[in-house]
């Protein structure tokens, strides 16, 4: 037996060694690149995902006249005619305070609360209270035992009431400090309201006839107008300032039994008898208000009581005596549905995760909903809706304004349009240049010439993308808005210089031509190409004065009102053309190149041309090369982010002109990304549009390798 | 008709046998040359043209005298007349650097010789005369309409009599110039001055990112190549790895924002650095989470070039080792591994030259208009790979189009562009000879 030298163990296992650590890294690292994919996928994924809700155990409380729900959930404060009002923490439904002062117990009415928390009180001596509970929270301190509730009463003036409607606080205006409440009645005579401003009560009724059955009505959010529904289902709109006037109506169908905003004040909520639920607006068009049905939501078992609407997106709560629903005015989508049987009064949390709803013996139901990106449905991202303010549904994308009760238009229409555009104007310019010249470069030109062509092209592919889009945006576009005539009228100057050149190319010597001629073209046409950039230079300002009046903008406004913006859909075309024009070539000349020899000394034997040769045999055989070169050029045109943040105006508009910006799915994500809460809708979105580029620009990469290797394959029979 | 139409043979051969065709693909080709040859040079000239001093002229309007170099000249245009813009500096004075005045406007140009540019730390330049030089610690200015100005003599950068210099005088400030924008830090939000920190950012990136891709990309290759069995699913995932590189940027970018800033990076602030919280530490951008973002981007490079070197070893070199009895790992290690080492370089060159040129992912991952300290100093621990840093490919987005003076900084642009643009090509440049030197080696080796 002989022995193994120590050292060939050693290799042996350091061998071993190392083919498990290779193949486990090599397996490692590829997962890891590939997992980019499932990483971007998994943010995205929660978009689709539709809300959850939870039922929490449900309280015995006395009979209540409205709930005010607290922001976190925990505390909760209910309106008693007879004993105030009575704060309990939950979900354990501990007794944490009753706050007794105020009007004198039992109260004869009392308003349902507002989304804000606002009420209105007619106690027992008919004096007019206006209330809003507030919580004092020690910062940090997370143990609702802790915190104080306080009532702040305003009001509590003598006041004949005879059923209270609505209240609205209105913020101080002018030198006041304190907000003035208004709140509405309706009574025998009709629709009434009294105001509290400053300690003093006023009190004004209105007589419009058709006011006469008004069974709901609520204070638009300025105190300037007033919206009233009737028994006999109409919904009124009226303009308050000075004399009460009726602006015009809408036809609801069916009773009207409540009223209710959605954030913002603007959408109006309308319910019916039959759970009938519709979302109105009125837009100001030029003096007079355009009213409009502009949602429908899916009914609701029995008529409708009330709405609450959530303090921080635009979902709301809508009641009926036995149905409990959470709507999305944006989406119409439905986050939550229960049945509770004898609901009398319900509440939303200000961030709509907890929903309550008590009976009119006092059961206090509640649940808790998990819905994090509500705004979101197919329909959003692809479709037309119809947003808060606009007139018909529009594909808008404008992920954020200036207030916080902004109705989010996340549109992906705009943005996939505005890559397409860009896309398109760049391939416009860069493929006729791109591919000819690798035919030429491939078939005709000398040796000496390709060795020098093929790697400049090479360099040029790596430039980067922040110089181009530099030189688009900082120099190109300025020239173009000075000169656009020149550019649009260069071509025609260029092949007008051609056909200057070409006869006196051709009345050369032959053996000039063969020998000097054949494979430099291409230097040939350099002068040929200043001569016709200078003629351009030259005459086209006496063009652009005889056919177009002297400026080319103005024309182009005036005769076919078309804008222009400096920073347009040319500029981007141009600069991303180029960035293209290297890879097309690139590729598309390697597939060229490699057409057998075969092929095209047959032809030549037959007796084509070069040129037929190149056209008739070498192209169709290249084809599908040709093909993936155009594909790999797309990839990179769609996914190019640095040239088109720099040389559009970033504008999520929808129009072909070639004048006018636009804003691409990779702009956007660098536009929007570093301002994206984490984890919140639009930072989710922007991980739909990055998977959306993956896959495409993947798509096409991986089609384009198909082929090539297929065309590869081919060729090898030769 | 044949006769009315009369093609003389010449024609009808150049049209027929597609000499026609021939020249219009040329012209193709030649019109993508010229543009890039005009756009690498229309960057160089006006780059390099901005640090030569040029002469100051004052001259006479209607509006009163000016004094300032002549930037730029418009002819007439439609309704507007012939313009001259003027850049007459002096911003604390004037409020603004440029002036266009109507060309019929100008009377008795004239170069001073005692006229000077005074470059500052503060508001841009000056271009004036010295009133009072006499005193150490002031320099007492005066501006063409009169003004006067003291400022401290601290606060000068230098001072340029371009009239009065020749060529030799111009060319040391020029020099001097030159130096002071490749070595400088920035003045003027980023307007003036020198783009050191950015080149120092950009290069710490690309270092920090070669770090990380070497190994990767050699790795999965030699996975590939060398170790795994070759079928369907290696070519798919050959494939695969191959498209990622075209896979658009500003998609590695959110995906470096979402996974290393806030996965990654929420996770080490709470294990490591929970006292520093709310501020994070690691869960916002860096210099580190750039460069691993970055690696990522490059990676399919450094994978493709090495699988190509590896590939292109010759078999007789395996089979002779293998042969001697030598294991496969010892065999990779010292016969392949050397021999594919130009391909692995020419990856990793390229990949720089990308991971150098590449701005979008960077502006989510960490990169800054202006950074206040380098990632790398003096303190412990001397490399904060936490830190955000300036990047020259940035610094032209940034200067270029969020500056609110943009036409005072153009030419700073030009520069920094001219810079970055050189660094890609000569990388690019690089990579080919590399490259072309390996085929040729192992095109003529006798094996």
């Amino acid at each position: 037996m002989t022995r193994i030298p120590p050292a060939l163990i050693r290799a042996k296992r350091t061998d071993r060694f190392m083919t498990g650590i290779i193949t486990m890294g090599g397996f490692l690292i590829i997962a890891a690149v590939l997992g980019i994919l499932v990483f971007i996928g998994r943010e995205a994924l929660p978009l689709a995902r539709s809300g959850k809700s939870r039922t929490n155990p449900s309280l015995q409380v006395a009979p209540v006249a409205g709930l005010l729900a607290d922001e976190s959930g925990k505390v909760i404060g209910l309106l008693r005619p007879d004993s105030g009002v009575e704060c309990i923490a939950l979900p354990s439904g501990t007794p944490l305070a009753t706050l007794q002062d105020g009007p004198v117990r039992p109260w004869k009415q009392a308003t349902e609360p507002s989304s804000r928390g606002e009420f209105a009180v007619l106690d027992q001596e008919n004096k007019l209270f206006f209330g809003r509970l507030n919580w004092e929270k020690p910062s940090g301190d997370p143990d609702p035992t802790h915190w104080t509730p306080t009532v702040e009463w305003n009001g509590g003036m003598p006041a004949s009431m005879d059923t209270l409607l609505a209240v609205r606080a209105l913020p101080p205006s002018g030198l006041a400090t304190q907000p003035s409440y208004r709140v509405l009645a309706s009574g025998k005579d009709g629709l009434s309201w009294t105001e509290w401003s400053e300690g003093a009560l006023t009190w004004k009724s209105i007589t419009i006839p058709e006011l006469q059955d008004t069974t709901q009505a609520i204070w638009s959010a300025d105190g300037a107008h007033l919206w009233a529904g009737t028994r006999s289902g109409n919904l009124h709109f009226l303009s308050m300032e000075g004399e009460p006037t009726l602006n015009s109506s809408l036809a609801f169908g069916e009773p009207v039994t409540a009223l209710g905003f959605v954030l913002g004040q603007t959408s109006l909520l309308v319910g019916g008898e039959q759970g009938k639920l519709l979302a109105c607006q009125a837009i100001k068009k030029e003096d007079a208000f355009l009213l409009q049905w502009f949602h429908q939501f899916e009914k609701l078992n029995g008529p409708i009581r009330g709405f609450k609407s959530s303090l921080r997106d635009k979902r709301f709560l809508a009641w009926s005596p036995n149905h409990v629903v959470v709507d999305h005015l944006t989406t119409e989508n439905r986050i939550f549905s229960a049945s509770a049987q004898d609901t009398r009064h319900a509440s939303l949390s200000a961030r709509g995760e907890f929903i309550y709803a008590a009976s009119s013996t006092g059961e206090l139901r509640s649940w808790s909903m998990d819905a994090p990106h509500p705004e979101i449905s197919a329909k959003v991202l692809w479709g037309k809706v119809h947003y808060e303010g606009y007139e018909k549904p529009e594909q808008v994308w404008q992920s954020s304004g200036g207030t916080d009760d902004f109705e989010p238009k996340l549109s992906l229409m705009p943005l996939v349009f505005g890559t397409l555009k860009g896309t398109l104007f760049a391939m416009l310019f860069a493929l006729p240049l791109a591919l000819f010249g690798a035919l030429y470069t491939s078939q005709f030109a000398h040796p000496r010439l390709k060795n020098i062509i093929k790697p400049a092209v090479e360099i040029m592919a790596a430039l980067p993308s922040v110089v181009l889009g530099f030189l688009a945006g900082l120099v190109l576009a300025p020239l173009l808005e000075k000169s656009a005539i020149h550019v649009i009228l260069l071509p025609f100057f260029a092949l007008l210089a051609a056909c200057i050149v070409a006869p006196l190319w051709i009345r050369m010597p032959k053996g000039f031509r063969l020998g000097w001629g054949q494979g430099r073209e291409t230097l040939w046409l350099i002068p040929a190409i200043f001569i016709g950039l200078g003629l351009c230079i030259v005459l086209a300002p006496s063009f652009e004065r005889i056919f177009l009046g002297g400026d080319f903008r103005a024309w182009l406004l005036a005769k076919h009102s078309i804008t222009y913006d400096q920073r347009n859909a040319i500029v981007v075309g141009f600069a991303m053309g180029f960035a293209v024009i290297p890879i097309i070539f690139s590729v598309s000349e390697d597939a060229l190149s490699s057409v057998p020899k075969a092929l095209t000394s047959a032809s030549l034997a037959c007796g084509a041309s070069p040129w037929q040769t190149a056209w008739r045999v070498v192209v169709p055989t290249a084809s599908p090369g040709i093909f993936s070169a155009i594909m790999v050029g797309l990839g990179r045109a769609i996914g190019e982010t640095m040239i088109v943040l720099m040389a559009t105006g970033n504008t999520p508009l929808m129009d072909w002109s070639p004048f006018n910006g636009m804003r691409t799915l990779a702009a956007n994500i660098a536009v929007e990304a570093p301002e994206a809460p984490v984890h919140g809708t639009l930072y989710r979105v922007l991980f739909l549009t990055a998977l959306l580029l993956f896959a495409l620009t993947f798509l096409l990469n991986t089609g384009a390798e198909v082929i090539r290797q297929h065309l590869r394959k081919r060729y090898e029979t030769f | 008709m044949t006769e009315t139409l009369n093609i003389p043979p010449r024609w009808r051969a150049f049209i027929r046998r597609g000499s026609a065709m021939v020249w219009l693909s040329g012209a193709a080709l030649a019109l993508s040359l010229l543009m890039m040859v005009g756009l690498v040079g229309y960057i160089a000239a006006k780059g390099l043209g901005f640090f030569w001093p040029s002469s100051i002229v004052q001259v006479q309007t209607s509006e009163g005298p000016i004094l300032g170099e002549i930037s730029a000249q418009e002819k007439a245009h439609g309704t507007d007349p012939a313009k001259t813009q003027f850049r007459v500096c002096n911003r604390d004075l004037f409020g603004q650097d440029y002036r266009w005045v109507p060309s019929a406007d100008i009377q008795d140009p004239q170069r001073p010789a005692d006229a000077v540019l005074v470059e500052r730390l503060e508001n841009g330049p000056f271009i004036g005369f010295i009133q009072d030089g006499s005193s150490g610690e002031t320099l007492v200015l005066r501006a063409v309409d009169g003004q006067t100005l003291e400022i401290p003599r601290k606060h000068i950068v230098r001072i340029v009599p371009s009239n009065a210099l020749g060529v030799f005088g111009k060319s040391r400030v020029y020099a001097s110039r030159l130096w002071e924008f490749v070595a400088g830090d920035p003045r003027e939000s980023n307007t003036e001055g020198g783009v050191f920190p950015a080149i120092f950012g950009t290069v710490m990136m690309v270092l920090l990112m070669s770090i990380a891709v070497v190994p990767l990309g050699v790795v999965a290759a030699l996975f590939l190549r060398e170790y795994a069995r070759q079928g369907w699913v290696i070519r798919a995932l050959r494939i695969a790895v191959n498209n990622l590189a075209g896979v658009p940027s500003i998609v590695f970018g959110i995906f470096g924002l979402g996974f290393f800033i806030y996965t990654v990076g929420g996770t080490l602030d709470q294990i490591f650095f929970s006292q520093k919280l709310p501020t994070p530490t690691f869960g916002t951008g860096g210099i580190l989470w750039a460069s691993l973002t970055l690696a990522l981007l490059t990676v399919p490079v450094v994978i493709v070039s090495t699988e190509e070197a590896l590939s292109a070893v010759p078999r007789s070199q395996r089979e002779a080792s293998l042969a001697l009895g030598a294991t496969k790992w010892q065999t990779i290690w010292n016969v392949v591994l050397p021999g594919a080492l130009p391909g692995i370089l020419t990856g990793l060159v390229l990949a720089m030259a990308r991971g150098a040129g590449e701005v979008a992912p960077l502006m989510l991952t960490g990169v800054v208009k202006l950074a206040p300290s380098m990632p790398l100093d003096a303190s412990f621990p001397f490399l904060h790979l936490d830190r955000k840093f300036m990047h020259l490919g940035f610094h032209i987005y940034d200067v270029g189009f969020q500056s609110p003076n943009s036409e005072a900084a153009k030419p700073m642009v030009f520069m920094t562009t001219l810079l970055l643009l050189l660094i890609v090509l000569l990388l690019n440049l690089a990579a080919l000879r590399l490259r072309s030197r390996l085929r040729a080696r192992v095109g003529g080796s006798s094996f």
